[in-house]
Protein backbone atom coordinates (compact mmCIF):
# COMPACT_ATOMS: atom_id res chain seq x y z
CA UNK A 1 0.00 0.00 0.00
CA UNK A 2 1.53 3.32 -0.93
CA UNK A 3 2.05 5.94 1.66
CA UNK A 4 1.74 9.67 1.48
CA UNK A 5 4.50 11.94 2.62
CA UNK A 6 6.14 10.94 5.86
CA UNK A 7 6.43 14.47 7.15
CA UNK A 8 5.02 14.63 10.62
CA UNK A 9 4.71 17.22 13.29
CA UNK A 10 6.88 16.49 16.28
CA UNK A 11 5.18 14.78 19.18
CA UNK A 12 6.42 13.55 22.50
CA UNK A 13 5.03 10.04 22.15
CA UNK A 14 3.80 9.37 18.66
CA UNK A 15 0.64 7.38 19.11
CA UNK A 16 -0.64 8.42 15.73
CA UNK A 17 1.01 9.03 12.45
CA UNK A 18 -0.07 12.31 11.04
CA UNK A 19 0.66 13.09 7.47
CA UNK A 20 0.80 16.67 6.30
CA UNK A 21 -0.16 17.08 2.71
CA UNK A 22 0.29 20.54 1.40
CA UNK A 23 1.81 19.70 -1.92
CA UNK A 24 0.24 17.74 -4.73
CA UNK A 25 3.58 16.11 -5.42
CA UNK A 26 3.20 14.22 -2.15
CA UNK A 27 0.09 12.45 -3.28
CA UNK A 28 0.47 8.79 -4.18
CA UNK A 29 1.40 8.25 -7.77
CA UNK A 30 -0.22 4.98 -8.57
CA UNK A 31 -3.68 6.20 -9.29
CA UNK A 32 -4.82 9.00 -11.47
CA UNK A 33 -4.65 12.54 -10.20
CA UNK A 34 -5.99 15.66 -11.83
CA UNK A 35 -3.41 17.50 -13.91
CA UNK A 36 -2.01 20.53 -12.14
CA UNK A 37 -2.64 19.21 -8.67
CA UNK A 38 -5.38 17.85 -6.54
CA UNK A 39 -8.45 19.63 -5.26
CA UNK A 40 -8.18 17.80 -1.99
CA UNK A 41 -4.81 18.65 -0.59
CA UNK A 42 -5.23 20.00 2.88
CA UNK A 43 -4.39 23.58 3.74
CA UNK A 44 -0.79 24.20 4.77
CA UNK A 45 -0.31 22.95 8.29
CA UNK A 46 -3.42 20.78 8.07
CA UNK A 47 -3.23 17.09 8.80
CA UNK A 48 -5.24 14.03 7.94
CA UNK A 49 -5.01 10.79 9.84
CA UNK A 50 -3.97 8.10 7.41
CA UNK A 51 -3.30 4.45 8.20
CA UNK A 52 -2.24 1.81 5.76
CA UNK A 53 -3.77 -1.63 5.74
CA UNK A 54 -0.84 -3.33 7.37
CA UNK A 55 -0.82 -0.90 10.27
CA UNK A 56 -4.53 -1.39 10.88
CA UNK A 57 -4.17 -5.15 10.82
CA UNK A 58 -1.27 -4.97 13.25
CA UNK A 59 -3.42 -2.99 15.68
CA UNK A 60 -5.83 -5.88 15.80
CA UNK A 61 -3.52 -7.88 18.02
CA UNK A 62 -3.01 -5.12 20.57
CA UNK A 63 -4.58 -5.73 23.99
CA UNK A 64 -6.65 -2.57 23.59
CA UNK A 65 -8.41 -4.11 20.64
CA UNK A 66 -9.18 -7.39 22.28
CA UNK A 67 -11.39 -6.44 25.16
CA UNK A 68 -14.98 -6.98 24.10
CA UNK A 69 -17.08 -3.95 23.18
CA UNK A 70 -19.36 -3.04 26.00
CA UNK A 71 -22.34 -1.99 23.98
CA UNK A 72 -22.80 -4.50 21.19
CA UNK A 73 -26.45 -5.36 20.59
CA UNK A 74 -27.36 -9.00 20.52
CA UNK A 75 -28.55 -9.90 17.06
CA UNK A 76 -28.54 -13.65 16.51
CA UNK A 77 -26.64 -14.60 13.40
CA UNK A 78 -24.98 -11.21 13.23
CA UNK A 79 -23.32 -10.33 16.47
CA UNK A 80 -21.70 -12.66 18.91
CA UNK A 81 -21.76 -12.06 22.65
CA UNK A 82 -18.46 -10.71 24.04
CA UNK A 83 -17.56 -13.97 25.76
CA UNK A 84 -17.18 -15.86 22.51
CA UNK A 85 -13.81 -15.52 20.84
CA UNK A 86 -13.91 -15.26 17.09
CA UNK A 87 -11.12 -16.89 15.15
CA UNK A 88 -8.91 -14.07 14.02
CA UNK A 89 -8.58 -14.18 10.32
CA UNK A 90 -6.07 -11.53 9.50
CA UNK A 91 -4.80 -11.66 6.00
CA UNK A 92 -5.44 -15.18 4.86
CA UNK A 93 -9.03 -15.29 3.77
CA UNK A 94 -8.52 -18.43 1.76
CA UNK A 95 -8.40 -20.46 4.93
CA UNK A 96 -11.87 -19.35 5.91
CA UNK A 97 -14.73 -21.65 5.15
CA UNK A 98 -17.72 -19.88 3.80
CA UNK A 99 -20.46 -21.35 5.92
CA UNK A 100 -23.19 -20.04 3.73
CA UNK A 101 -24.34 -23.18 2.05
CA UNK A 102 -27.22 -21.55 0.23
CA UNK A 103 -25.32 -20.64 -2.87
CA UNK A 104 -25.62 -23.36 -5.51
CA UNK A 105 -22.94 -21.81 -7.65
CA UNK A 106 -20.21 -22.63 -5.16
CA UNK A 107 -17.59 -21.21 -7.42
CA UNK A 108 -15.11 -20.81 -4.65
CA UNK A 109 -11.61 -19.54 -5.12
CA UNK A 110 -8.97 -22.22 -5.18
CA UNK A 111 -8.10 -23.66 -1.83
CA UNK A 112 -10.87 -22.01 0.10
CA UNK A 113 -12.76 -25.22 0.77
CA UNK A 114 -10.38 -27.82 -0.55
CA UNK A 115 -9.54 -29.27 2.82
CA UNK A 116 -13.20 -29.86 3.65
CA UNK A 117 -14.27 -31.83 0.65
CA UNK A 118 -15.55 -35.28 1.37
CA UNK A 119 -15.20 -38.30 -0.82
CA UNK A 120 -18.53 -39.98 -1.28
CA UNK B 1 -17.28 14.66 33.68
CA UNK B 2 -17.91 12.84 36.95
CA UNK B 3 -15.86 9.86 37.98
CA UNK B 4 -18.36 7.32 36.80
CA UNK B 5 -18.57 8.82 33.34
CA UNK B 6 -14.83 8.87 33.10
CA UNK B 7 -14.62 5.24 34.08
CA UNK B 8 -17.21 4.27 31.53
CA UNK B 9 -15.39 6.10 28.78
CA UNK B 10 -12.12 4.56 29.77
CA UNK B 11 -13.66 1.13 29.63
CA UNK B 12 -15.07 1.15 26.22
CA UNK B 13 -14.81 4.64 24.87
CA UNK B 14 -18.29 4.25 23.57
CA UNK B 15 -21.51 5.73 24.65
CA UNK B 16 -24.30 3.64 25.98
CA UNK B 17 -26.92 4.02 23.31
CA UNK B 18 -28.15 0.48 23.24
CA UNK B 19 -30.57 0.63 26.12
CA UNK B 20 -33.67 -0.25 24.16
CA UNK B 21 -32.64 -3.02 21.88
CA UNK B 22 -35.50 -4.86 20.30
CA UNK B 23 -34.11 -8.12 19.09
CA UNK B 24 -36.77 -9.12 16.65
CA UNK B 25 -36.09 -8.63 13.02
CA UNK B 26 -36.90 -5.23 11.76
CA UNK B 27 -37.45 -3.77 15.18
CA UNK B 28 -40.43 -1.69 16.09
CA UNK B 29 -40.68 1.88 15.08
CA UNK B 30 -38.59 3.66 17.67
CA UNK B 31 -36.55 0.86 19.12
CA UNK B 32 -33.86 0.55 16.55
CA UNK B 33 -31.75 3.35 17.96
CA UNK B 34 -31.83 5.45 14.83
CA UNK B 35 -33.07 8.58 16.52
CA UNK B 36 -31.51 8.42 19.96
CA UNK B 37 -29.42 11.45 20.81
CA UNK B 38 -25.80 10.61 21.08
CA UNK B 39 -23.10 11.28 23.53
CA UNK B 40 -19.61 11.85 22.20
CA UNK B 41 -17.73 8.74 21.20
CA UNK B 42 -14.03 9.32 21.58
CA UNK B 43 -10.85 7.30 21.46
CA UNK B 44 -9.74 6.02 24.83
CA UNK B 45 -6.27 6.92 26.05
CA UNK B 46 -3.59 5.09 24.10
CA UNK B 47 -5.85 4.27 21.17
CA UNK B 48 -5.25 5.38 17.61
CA UNK B 49 -7.92 7.89 16.57
CA UNK B 50 -9.71 7.67 13.24
CA UNK B 51 -10.10 10.71 11.04
CA UNK B 52 -13.87 10.32 11.48
CA UNK B 53 -16.13 8.36 13.77
CA UNK B 54 -17.98 5.54 12.04
CA UNK B 55 -21.21 3.75 12.83
CA UNK B 56 -21.98 0.11 12.06
CA UNK B 57 -25.47 -0.63 10.78
CA UNK B 58 -27.25 -3.85 9.90
CA UNK B 59 -30.33 -4.43 7.80
CA UNK B 60 -32.26 -7.40 6.58
CA UNK B 61 -35.50 -7.89 4.73
CA UNK B 62 -37.64 -10.53 3.09
CA UNK B 63 -36.91 -10.22 -0.61
CA UNK B 64 -40.53 -10.55 -1.61
CA UNK B 65 -41.64 -7.64 0.52
CA UNK B 66 -41.32 -4.44 -1.52
CA UNK B 67 -39.27 -1.79 0.23
CA UNK B 68 -40.36 1.76 0.71
CA UNK B 69 -38.56 4.51 2.58
CA UNK B 70 -40.45 3.99 5.79
CA UNK B 71 -40.02 0.25 5.93
CA UNK B 72 -36.36 0.60 4.98
CA UNK B 73 -35.76 3.00 7.82
CA UNK B 74 -37.39 0.58 10.23
CA UNK B 75 -35.46 -2.40 8.97
CA UNK B 76 -32.08 -0.82 9.42
CA UNK B 77 -30.51 -0.52 12.81
CA UNK B 78 -27.38 0.90 14.34
CA UNK B 79 -25.05 -1.44 16.10
CA UNK B 80 -22.44 0.92 17.46
CA UNK B 81 -20.07 3.78 16.78
CA UNK B 82 -16.28 3.70 16.85
CA UNK B 83 -13.75 6.49 17.13
CA UNK B 84 -10.45 4.61 17.09
CA UNK B 85 -8.74 1.74 15.35
CA UNK B 86 -8.94 -0.38 18.48
CA UNK B 87 -12.64 0.28 18.98
CA UNK B 88 -13.19 -0.66 15.38
CA UNK B 89 -11.48 -4.02 15.85
CA UNK B 90 -13.41 -4.68 19.04
CA UNK B 91 -16.64 -4.29 17.18
CA UNK B 92 -15.60 -5.90 13.96
CA UNK B 93 -14.26 -8.99 15.72
CA UNK B 94 -17.66 -9.59 17.25
CA UNK B 95 -19.63 -9.39 14.06
CA UNK B 96 -20.07 -12.40 11.87
CA UNK B 97 -18.30 -12.12 8.56
CA UNK B 98 -20.60 -11.02 5.75
CA UNK B 99 -20.05 -14.32 3.96
CA UNK B 100 -21.74 -15.99 6.91
CA UNK B 101 -24.83 -13.83 6.90
CA UNK B 102 -28.03 -15.51 5.80
CA UNK B 103 -30.86 -14.17 3.77
CA UNK B 104 -31.10 -10.76 2.20
CA UNK B 105 -28.79 -8.86 4.58
CA UNK B 106 -26.52 -5.84 4.57
CA UNK B 107 -23.76 -4.45 6.69
CA UNK B 108 -23.17 -0.71 6.46
CA UNK B 109 -20.28 1.31 7.85
CA UNK B 110 -20.98 5.01 7.58
CA UNK B 111 -19.53 8.18 9.01
CA UNK B 112 -21.21 9.10 12.24
CA UNK B 113 -24.26 11.24 11.60
CA UNK B 114 -24.90 9.96 8.08
CA UNK B 115 -27.70 7.44 7.73
CA UNK B 116 -27.20 4.80 5.05
CA UNK B 117 -30.27 6.08 3.22
CA UNK B 118 -30.66 7.91 -0.07
CA UNK B 119 -32.69 10.61 1.60
CA UNK B 120 -30.12 11.60 4.19
CA UNK B 121 -28.84 15.14 3.76
CA UNK B 122 -25.36 13.88 2.98
CA UNK B 123 -26.59 11.44 0.38
CA UNK B 124 -29.28 13.23 -1.56
CA UNK B 125 -26.87 14.57 -4.19
CA UNK B 126 -24.67 11.55 -4.07
CA UNK B 127 -24.23 8.16 -5.61
CA UNK B 128 -22.29 4.99 -5.26
CA UNK B 129 -19.87 2.71 -6.98
CA UNK B 130 -20.87 -0.93 -6.87
CA UNK B 131 -18.87 -4.05 -7.47
CA UNK B 132 -20.57 -7.39 -7.88
CA UNK B 133 -18.85 -10.32 -6.27
CA UNK B 134 -19.41 -13.98 -6.82
CA UNK B 135 -20.12 -15.95 -3.69
CA UNK B 136 -17.17 -16.55 -1.44
CA UNK B 137 -15.47 -13.19 -1.80
CA UNK B 138 -17.61 -10.87 0.29
CA UNK B 139 -15.81 -11.28 3.59
CA UNK B 140 -12.37 -10.55 2.25
CA UNK B 141 -13.45 -7.61 0.09
CA UNK B 142 -15.55 -6.11 2.86
CA UNK B 143 -12.59 -6.13 5.19
CA UNK B 144 -10.32 -4.54 2.62
CA UNK B 145 -12.73 -1.80 1.66
CA UNK B 146 -13.39 -0.96 5.30
CA UNK B 147 -9.69 -0.74 6.07
CA UNK B 148 -9.16 1.52 3.09
CA UNK B 149 -11.96 3.82 4.16
CA UNK B 150 -10.94 3.96 7.83
CA UNK B 151 -7.34 4.53 6.82
CA UNK B 152 -8.27 7.48 4.59
CA UNK B 153 -6.89 5.89 1.45
CA UNK B 154 -9.44 7.44 -0.89
CA UNK B 155 -8.10 10.98 -0.68
CA UNK B 156 -11.31 12.70 -1.66
CA UNK B 157 -11.68 15.14 1.22
CA UNK B 158 -15.06 14.84 2.85
CA UNK B 159 -16.73 13.03 -0.01
CA UNK B 160 -16.90 9.46 1.30
CA UNK B 161 -20.10 8.70 3.19
CA UNK B 162 -19.77 5.01 3.83
CA UNK B 163 -19.58 1.50 2.50
CA UNK B 164 -22.09 -1.32 2.27
CA UNK B 165 -21.83 -5.04 1.71
CA UNK B 166 -25.04 -6.60 0.47
CA UNK B 167 -25.56 -10.33 0.69
CA UNK B 168 -27.96 -11.55 -1.95
CA UNK B 169 -29.07 -14.84 -3.42
CA UNK B 170 -26.48 -15.58 -6.08
CA UNK B 171 -24.04 -12.72 -5.76
CA UNK B 172 -22.86 -10.23 -3.22
CA UNK B 173 -22.40 -6.53 -3.80
CA UNK B 174 -19.95 -4.04 -2.41
CA UNK B 175 -20.94 -0.35 -2.52
CA UNK B 176 -19.17 2.85 -1.61
CA UNK B 177 -21.24 6.00 -1.27
CA UNK B 178 -20.00 9.53 -1.90
CA UNK B 179 -21.67 12.91 -1.48
CA UNK B 180 -21.50 14.46 -4.92
CA UNK B 181 -22.48 12.20 -7.79
CA UNK B 182 -21.63 14.63 -10.57
CA UNK B 183 -18.13 15.34 -9.29
CA UNK B 184 -16.20 13.27 -11.74
CA UNK B 185 -12.82 14.02 -10.25
CA UNK B 186 -14.00 12.50 -7.00
CA UNK B 187 -15.78 9.54 -8.51
CA UNK B 188 -12.80 8.74 -10.74
CA UNK B 189 -10.43 8.86 -7.83
CA UNK B 190 -12.68 6.61 -5.78
CA UNK B 191 -12.89 4.16 -8.66
CA UNK B 192 -9.14 4.09 -9.08
CA UNK B 193 -8.55 3.68 -5.36
CA UNK B 194 -10.98 0.78 -5.31
CA UNK B 195 -9.02 -0.93 -8.04
CA UNK B 196 -5.85 -0.53 -6.05
CA UNK B 197 -7.03 -1.42 -2.55
CA UNK B 198 -9.21 -4.31 -3.65
CA UNK B 199 -6.73 -5.60 -6.19
CA UNK B 200 -9.38 -5.76 -8.86
CA UNK B 201 -8.51 -7.50 -12.12
CA UNK B 202 -8.16 -4.92 -14.92
CA UNK B 203 -11.35 -5.90 -16.71
CA UNK B 204 -13.55 -5.69 -13.61
CA UNK B 205 -16.84 -4.03 -14.31
CA UNK B 206 -17.60 -1.16 -12.01
CA UNK B 207 -20.98 0.47 -11.93
CA UNK B 208 -22.02 3.89 -10.68
CA UNK B 209 -25.53 4.85 -9.73
CA UNK B 210 -26.78 8.15 -8.39
CA UNK B 211 -29.08 7.92 -5.40
CA UNK B 212 -31.59 10.02 -7.32
CA UNK B 213 -31.82 7.27 -9.88
CA UNK B 214 -32.21 4.72 -7.12
CA UNK B 215 -35.02 6.78 -5.67
CA UNK B 216 -36.68 6.96 -9.06
CA UNK B 217 -36.65 3.27 -9.82
CA UNK B 218 -36.79 2.23 -6.16
CA UNK B 219 -33.87 -0.09 -6.68
CA UNK B 220 -30.31 -0.14 -5.39
CA UNK B 221 -28.56 -2.18 -8.01
CA UNK B 222 -30.51 -2.07 -11.25
CA UNK B 223 -29.98 0.36 -14.13
CA UNK B 224 -26.50 1.41 -13.18
CA UNK B 225 -23.96 3.13 -15.38
CA UNK B 226 -21.36 0.63 -16.36
CA UNK B 227 -17.66 1.42 -16.44
CA UNK B 228 -15.03 -0.98 -17.61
Amino acid sequence: MSMSSQKTTSQAIPTTRRVIINDAAHMPHDYSTTPGGTLFSTTPGGTRIIYDRKFLLDCRSSPLARTPPCCLPDIPGVTSPPSVTIKNDKAHPKKTVNNNSISPLADKSAGEDAQFEMDI
Amino acid sequence: MNQFEHLKEEDCGEQDEMKEINDSDGGSVNNNNNNIKRKMVTPAPGEHPLQYNYTFWYSRRTPSRPANTQSYEQNIRQMGTVASVEQFWKFYSHLVRPGDLTGHSDFHLFKEGIKPMWEDEANKNGGKWIIRLRKGLASRFWENIILAMLGEQFMVGEEICGVVVSIRFQEDILSIWNKTAHDQVTTSRIRDTLRRVLNLPPNTIMEYKTHNDSLKDNSSFRNTKITL
